[in-house]
């Protein structure tokens, strides 16, 4: 499974990067939508876990652009604001939402679940 | 002289609500990190006592950054509660300096916002008697604005200069045109209105000053 993190909090992406992978998940992580896009350019990605509010390209206008690039990219939403329902009424459709501070265990079974 | 102030305007209401919202975030995000580095440290901790190999530059940095992510906490915390008891006088003195730093800051959490360079008077200091919360609320309008208009990516220069009738002018440069919005609307105009401020719009809609007066006797 290859994961590409964005959140532009780096200290936030750096550590969670590192704990996943520690957890044996094989993963990308940068700051803003423009370097993900760049990275989705080149590699290929089964997941993308995207902040939802960050400078530039947020969250959802990312999702856009990385599955314009691959249409089977699966996504998980990480955001500091509002409820679920607030978020879900303010999106396309996400994929996957998760409140920040997240649980590592269930950030791992929502990766587990949606690759399959 | 008025002693309460009155929330009429639902702009007031919507600045509370959208500065607490970023605050909010703000610490979440703060909270988010130290939970990480906490969980970090954890699983550190966990291959040591596994395999004996401990990454100590690893535990460290997640120790500093615990320290520095508390220290953060505390400054928007104290930034919150300044800013929240900016409601207790409807008429207060108030050094302009310090109203600006605070905006900027709270300013600073919003998704959107670029970079700021304040440039405070260096000669003499803009004090001034007005009310805290209506002023506020008319620096954000403008930061919000600022901030829109020259993209996340951008920089404005916002600058103070104490007039010699005792009030004091605020400038906004370095704008763009990436807002969609106009600016003032009618909202802000009366909020400027209601502690007898001006909003003037450079021709060239790249600045903007606010004049604010040395003294207001009562909110209109």
């Amino acid at each position: 499974m290859k994961v590409l993190l964005v959140d532009d909090e780096q200290k936030f992406a750096t550590m969670l990067a590192k704990r996943l992978a520690l957890r044996g998940i094989d993963i990308d992580y940068v700051y803003t939508g423009q370097d993900a896009i760049a990275k989705a350019e080149t590699q290929m990605y089964d997941v993308a876990i995207l902040d939802v509010k960050m400078p530039g390209i947020g969250g959802i206008e990312l999702e856009r652009k990385l599955k314009a690039l691959d249409p089977c990219l699966k996504t998980i939403f990480l955001t500091g604001h509002g409820s679920k329902a607030d978020f879900e009424a303010g999106s396309a459709g996400a994929a996957c939402y998760l409140a920040k501070p997240i649980q590592i265990d269930e950030l791992l079974a929502i990766l587990r679940e949606i690759i399959g | 002289m008025d002693n309460t102030i009155d929330f009429k305007n639902n702009d007031d209401l919507a600045f509370f609500g959208k500065v607490n919202a970023s605050i909010s975030h703000e610490l979440k995000n703060i909270l988010a990190i130290i939970s990480e580095a906490a969980g970090l440290l954890q699983d550190l901790t966990a291959m040591a006592r596994k395999d004996g190999n401990f990454e100590l530059d690893m535990i460290q940095t997640c120790s500093q950054d615990i320290v520095e992510e508390v220290q953060r906490g505390f400054a928007t915390i104290k930034q919150m509660n300044t800013f929240s008891h900016s409601v207790d006088d409807p008429l207060k003195r108030m050094n302009l300096s310090e109203v600006l730093e605070l905006m900027i800051h709270l300013g600073g959490f919003l998704s959107f916002a670029g970079k700021v360079r304040f440039d405070p008077p260096q000669e003499s200091a803009a004090i001034v008697l007005t009310c805290p919360w209506r002023l506020q609320n008319l620096i954000y309008q403008a930061l919000i604005y600022a901030f829109e208009s020259v993209g996340p990516d951008g920089e404005i220069q916002i600058s103070l200069h104490p007039q010699k009738d005792g009030g004091a002018r605020i400038t906004f440069s370095g704008l763009g045109t990436k807002s969609a919005r106009t600016f003032p609307v009618d909202q802000t105009r009366q909020i400027a209105a209601s502690i007898n401020a001006e909003i003037k719009m450079a021709g060239d809609s790249h600045g903007l000053d606010i004049l604010v007066p040395q003294y207001i006797e009562s909110m209109r």
